[in-house]
């Protein structure tokens, strides 16, 4: 237990500020297979952080970048445009490539290679070729909270909207060079690990802290980063995180994600509907799976009214419920991409399938999806606009 | 062909299998004569066998490069050891060296990313400080200290100035290496055999203008190298991608389309007295540059061309002039590998494009081998004018001789030090 890490204090933040992470995939120009070379960038890059961070991931073949905390979504789009172009700038001067996306279609996993690192060392000896296998690419996205237990509550409420972060951010439909008939096939790399999964049934910050004494003493957890849950309060950032998307092939599509979380927690905390997290909890892994197997066209089960309802009507109308919201916090034109990707039943996934039968090979889909991440616009959109 | 010019051992050993068969002939008269040559086939088993068993022994027990065993394997039965491979069995197996050779340079030109100078304005900066300086000192060193003539100490500094492609790619493949040290040891590498190739078609003109003052040939000659390789490559090219447009990517039939046209280019390139290096390096680069609809771009070759290049190493070190070995041309072989370090580690200290130092340095002992071109390319311009050619080239190939042992490990060396080895991996987790 010495290597245990006592809880921060829980840092409040400006309400409903932002900040994004997004796990982006290095790889060769020439196959677009993924390559090794993030240390070697990081250790070469002459960047000021004006944007935010571009940092180290658990494997050579992943880089990170994650802007700075935000109170719109049009700033988190600045840096993430900013971000992109650094990183993209840098690589092209060392021959990467970068792409979105949250598998790459065809890597062969054996041949990572873990950075260099502590935390990334002692991930690699504890979970051994799991940790290779967690070469998958998500978006995180932070909300900030004014108190702690507005942060727990909130973890709580966002849990039930899982499947839709799952289903409109699904961009991994290939794994190990197969269509996985998944359209979010990254989150079962995750589920791998026993930390993995909802956060439990907690009504209060005392009560998180208490759950989180019984782990460290149980041994099974000693610092709040081994908590690998869907969605999980960051006491030091004074945020709540939500973990289960993909990264998308563009950075407009995960602004659009970001205005989500934004105004949907904005409604959540202004309207505080009833949280049946105990029934939610019998139900949460079942709908995760709908969602990542099916996305858009999932089956999500209703605990409460004890049914099933398509998850494409319950987004449609819950954008429209968010309106008024992102109105108020100057995001709505971001809501509308996902408005339309609703209607239209497309998406990332959808993309790449379409890319792999125009092509018949998975090297020319991730040069594609390169190529979105260079583009100022969201591909699928384009494609069907 | 072994028969007449069999070595004495040999012969001693075959004695009494001939004397038995040739009883056997007087009663059994289907039996051919006794068979005095060895067949192609035949030959070129026992090399790969011999050159892989070596090979694989010293890089179990020593951890030595594989390559360097493939080498040793020639220069032990080649004609400066054993004799067990003469000259005959030389020129014999000459057709499978080409085809290895080939398919590695057009392996390495289809890898020439001329793009990415332009992205990273100081790799061109690094690259042409490689290919002026090492061209500046060896032939300063040659001209010079060993007193060459003009004409000849430009025709070694043709040879050695550029780094070994077959050796750095065997020795990237076996240490599945992958990163900024490796990418650009192979882009050095690229880049500097075109250099040395364009030198070479140059020194052909200077080597007839100086050794016969014939000005038809002088000029005619490099032209006809270079258009000659350029349009063969260019024919192989066309008929690959053209063929290859059809089938499905990556596919098992594309991969012989690719295989196929390449052997073609070799034979055709045979046939006219045009080098097979270059021909298939300009097929390499004119495949990747050629390629818009990325047709041929993820096929790669087949994981048996690996094989060939066994037979390619143990007949460059047979093809080693090792029995000419004299202390002085030793000494200036070594002089002049100094030299060319000192060129090619200057140039990478120099600059390196967004590059650690330790890095670059490290890129430049990834690029130090010396192999199987430079050789091919001595003889080539030494069968020029064999009379005195073969003498005036015998500090190349000395070079070579060494740098065929050195090099594979020095470009081994480099790609571990840097830690982008699959080998690293262990220990650690491939932390470091």
């Amino acid at each position: 237990m010495s290597h245990n890490k006592p809880l921060e204090a829980f840092k409040d933040s400006a309400a409903l500020s932002l900040g994004v992470e997004l796990e982006l995939q290095l790889v060769s120009k020439r196959d677009f297979d993924l390559t090794r070379g993030a240390t070697d960038l990081i250790g070469a890059l002459n960047y000021d952080e004006r944007f935010g961070e571009i940092k180290l991931e658990i494997t050579e073949s992943m880089i990170e970048i994650s802007t700075l905390p935000r109170l719109t979504v049009d700033g988190i789009a600045a840096d993430l445009g900013g971000l992109r172009d650094t990183l993209l700038s840098h690589c092209e001067r060392n021959n990467i490539g970068v792409c979105g996306g949250g598998t790459h279609p065809f890597h062969h996993w054996p041949e990572r290679r873990i950075c260099p690192g502590d935390r990334f060392d002692q991930i690699y000896q504890r979970y051994g070729y799991l940790a290779k296998q967690f070469t998958v690419f998500g978006q995180h996205i932070h909300v900030g909270c004014t108190s702690a237990d507005d942060a727990i509550w909130l973890t709580q409420a966002l849990g039930v909207y899982v499947p839709a972060f799952i289903a409109l951010s699904a961009s991994s439909p290939f794994v190990d060079g197969v269509d996985s008939f998944y359209q979010s096939a990254r989150l079962n790399a995750v589920s791998a690990f026993p930390l993995s999964g909802q956060c439990p049934a907690l009504d209060s910050w005392a009560h998180f802290v208490e759950h989180f004494g019984f782990l460290q003493a149980c041994g099974i957890a000693q610092g709040i980063k081994d908590l690998y849950w869907d969605v999980r309060p960051k006491p030091e950032f004074g945020t709540v995180e939500i973990r289960v998307c993909d990264t998308p092939l563009s950075i407009e599509q995960a602004s659009s994600l970001a205005a989500l979380a934004q105004s949907l927690s904005r409604w959540l905390l202004r309207t505080r509907p009833p949280l049946a997290t105990g029934k939610q909890a019998h139900v949460a892994r079942y709908n995760k799976f709908q969602a990542c197997r099916y996305g858009l066209d999932a089956m999500i089960s209703d605990p409460v009214a004890l049914c099933q309802i398509p998850l494409k009507e319950s987004l449609g109308s819950l954008l429209e419920d968010l309106a008024e919201d992102a109105r108020a916090l100057g995001c709505e034109h971001w809501l509308n991409p996902l408005r339309r990707m609703v209607a239209e039943n497309t998406g990332d996934a959808k993309w790449l399938r379409t890319q792999q039968s125009q092509h018949g090979n998975l090297n020319d889909v991730v040069r594609q999806a390169s190529a979105c991440l260079r583009r100022k616009d969201n591909p699928f959109l384009e494609k069907n606009s | 062909m072994m028969g007449k010019y069999l070595p004495p051992m040999l012969e001693n050993l075959l004695g009494l299998p001939r004397q038995l068969w040739e009883s056997l002939l007087e009663r059994l008269f289907f039996l051919p004569p006794f068979p005095e040559q060895i067949d192609s086939l035949a030959l070129f088993s026992l090399l790969l066998v011999v050159g892989l068993l070596i090979g694989e022994w010293l890089h179990a027990h020593a951890r030595w490069p594989k390559v360097i065993g493939y080498v040793l394997a020639g220069i032990l039965f080649g004609p400066s050891l054993l004799g067990w491979i003469n000259v005959e069995a030389l020129a014999q197996a000459r057709p499978i060296a080409d085809a290895a050779l080939g398919l590695l340079m057009m392996e390495v030109g289809r890898r020439l990313d001329l793009s990415w100078l332009r992205r990273n304005p100081e790799l061109l900066r690094s690259t042409l400080a490689d290919i002026t300086l090492s061209f500046a000192l060896i032939f300063g060193f040659a001209l010079w200290l060993v007193g060459l003539t003009p004409a000849w100490a430009a025709a070694t500094a043709a040879v050695t100035m550029a780094s070994a492609p077959a050796v750095v790619l065997l020795t990237v493949e076996e240490a599945r290496a992958q990163g900024q040290v490796t990418e650009r040891i192979i882009l050095h590498t690229a880049i500097g055999s075109a250099a040395s190739f364009v030198a070479f078609a140059l020194v052909l003109g200077i080597v007839h203008a100086e050794l016969s003052e014939d000005w038809l040939n002088a000029l005619v000659h490099p032209l006809w190298v270079f258009v000659g390789a350029l349009l063969v490559g260019g024919l192989g090219t066309w008929l690959a991608l053209g063929i290859a447009r059809s089938l499905p990517k990556r596919s098992l039939a594309q991969v012989f389309v690719l295989v196929a046209c390449a052997l073609l280019a070799v034979g055709v390139a045979r046939m006219l007295a045009v080098p097979v290096f270059l021909t298939l390096f300009l097929m390499g680069v004119l495949l990747a540059a050629r390629d818009s609809r990325q047709t041929l771009r993820y096929t790669a070759l087949p994981e048996g061309h690996w094989l060939l290049a066994i037979i390619l190493f143990v007949i460059v070190g047979a093809s080693l002039p090792w029995h000419e070995f004299t202390w002085l041309a030793g000494i200036q072989a070594l002089g002049l590998l100094l030299v060319r370090a000192i060129a090619k580690t200057g140039a990478l200290a120099w600059s390196g494009g967004s590059l650690p130092l330790p890095k670059r340095l490290l890129v430049g002992m990834g690029i130090q081998p010396l192999s199987a071109t430079a050789v091919f390319m001595a003889y080539e311009i030494a069968s020029l004018y064999p009379e005195v050619g073969r003498s005036a080239l015998t500090l190349p190939l000395f070079a070579a001789a060494m740098m065929e042992l050195l090099g594979p490990a020095l470009c081994r060396l480099a790609l571990r030090t840097s830690g982008e080895c699959e080998a690293g991996d262990h220990g650690r987790g491939g932390i470091g």
